[in-house]
């Protein structure tokens, strides 16, 4: 014989709670949290790279990158004089809240004014996981296809602010804008566009200012 | 593959919470799977029984119900199915997500006859 038992748990209940206190913690620590995603290769470790030498010197910032393996992301990023912590996930897709925890211990977060995290590349695991962020941010690049944000709706529809890069290359490809951001925007009608080329520097200017304008407004509370 | 940290998660909580009652062996469980989430049942399975083995879960029967997708139109407040694209009588896509999102384990099934039998296995 055997007895049926009532569970009524979220399977995915811890990860959510430590996202909880991490967010908790964020906010007492005074620290805008963001976390950046995409696909692989979509040009997220360039776009920090431009933001910590932009921002490095006039904000308290650190970044925490997640890759499978290597730590050449953090090592990248490190070279512009902004504190750079790798996980590495060991064959796992995305990152999750504990891992968020410990490296905010280790970048001592209570001292800083912006925590970028760059996650795992993937366009579909990294949706099911909180980390406590403030904001999510979606990368797209245009060498990825105008057809991404409807066949992988879930992350683009939690985030606040979608970035288009690679633009320099869109006269290049069959990529269509319109079609990208209509259907982003039928996803997630509020979402933020932002176009850049994050390699030849166009548009990062827009980027700085949205980063500076969240961070003021989660402090504003 | 996220699954098989899913899959990791549904074998401690069975184990955990089969411990509050008893022991036992895990013989069946059931888990609400929303389709819109990033979850594909087949892998899930698969990885299931993968990290199950060797212990109290691996003669588990795993039952999967998948939860249909369920939206709220943010325009005129009609609720329909499909997915995000396929637009609302009005003509809006998108819309509120009332359901499709879940990853919930409902309930598990234990042998009491083996629990009582063994006693709390390690």
């Amino acid at each position: 014989m055997s007895k049926e038992i009532e569970v009524a748990r979220d399977v995915l209940q811890d990860n959510t709670q430590n996202a909880v206190a991490n967010r908790q913690r964020f906010g007492r620590e005074g620290v805008y949290v963001v976390n950046l995603m995409s696909g692989p290769g979509a040009g997220k470790t360039t776009l920090l790279e431009r933001t910590a030498e932009a921002l490095g010197k006039r904000v308290r910032m650190a970044v925490i990158t997640g890759d499978i393996a290597t730590t050449r992301d953090a090592d990248r990023i490190g070279r512009h004089g902004v504190p750079a912590l790798q996980i590495n996930t060991g064959g796992a897709c995305h990152i999750e809240a504990h891992q968020i925890a410990r490296a905010a211990d280790d970048l001592k977060s209570e001292k800083l004014d912006l925590l970028i995290i760059e996650n795992v590349g993937n366009l579909v695991c990294p949706a099911e996981f909180d980390l406590g962020e403030h904001d999510k941010v979606m990368m797209l690049s245009c060498t990825e296809g105008h057809d991404k944000p409807g066949k992988y709706p879930l992350m683009f529809q939690e985030s606040r602010a979608l970035i288009l890069n690679k633009m320099d290359l869109q006269p290049h490809t069959n990529f269509d804008v319109e079609a990208a951001l209509a259907d982003a925007r039928a996803i997630n009608p509020g979402i933020e566009v932002i176009k850049m080329s994050a390699w030849k520097g166009e548009g990062l200017q827009t980027w700085f200012d949205w980063l500076l304008a969240r961070m003021a407004a989660s402090k504003r509370g | 593959m996220h699954e098989t940290s899913v899959a990791q998660r549904m074998v401690d909580t069975a184990i955990e919470v089969a411990d509050q009652h008893g022991g036992g062996q895990v013989v069946g469980m059931r888990l609400l799977l929303g389709e819109m989430t990033c979850v594909e049942p087949e892998t899930l399975s698969f990885a299931f029984g993968v990290v199950s083995r060797g212990t109290r879960v691996e003669k588990c029967q795993l039952e999967i119900v998948r939860v249909p997708t369920r939206l709220r139109c943010r325009t005129c407040g009609v609720e329909r199915g499909g997915d995000l694209l396929e637009p609302c009588v009005c003509g809006m896509p998108g819309g509120e997500v009332l359901a499709g999102r879940e990853l919930r384990l409902l309930t598990i099934d234990i042998d009491e006859e083996a629990a009582l039998a063994a006693g709390k296995q390690p």
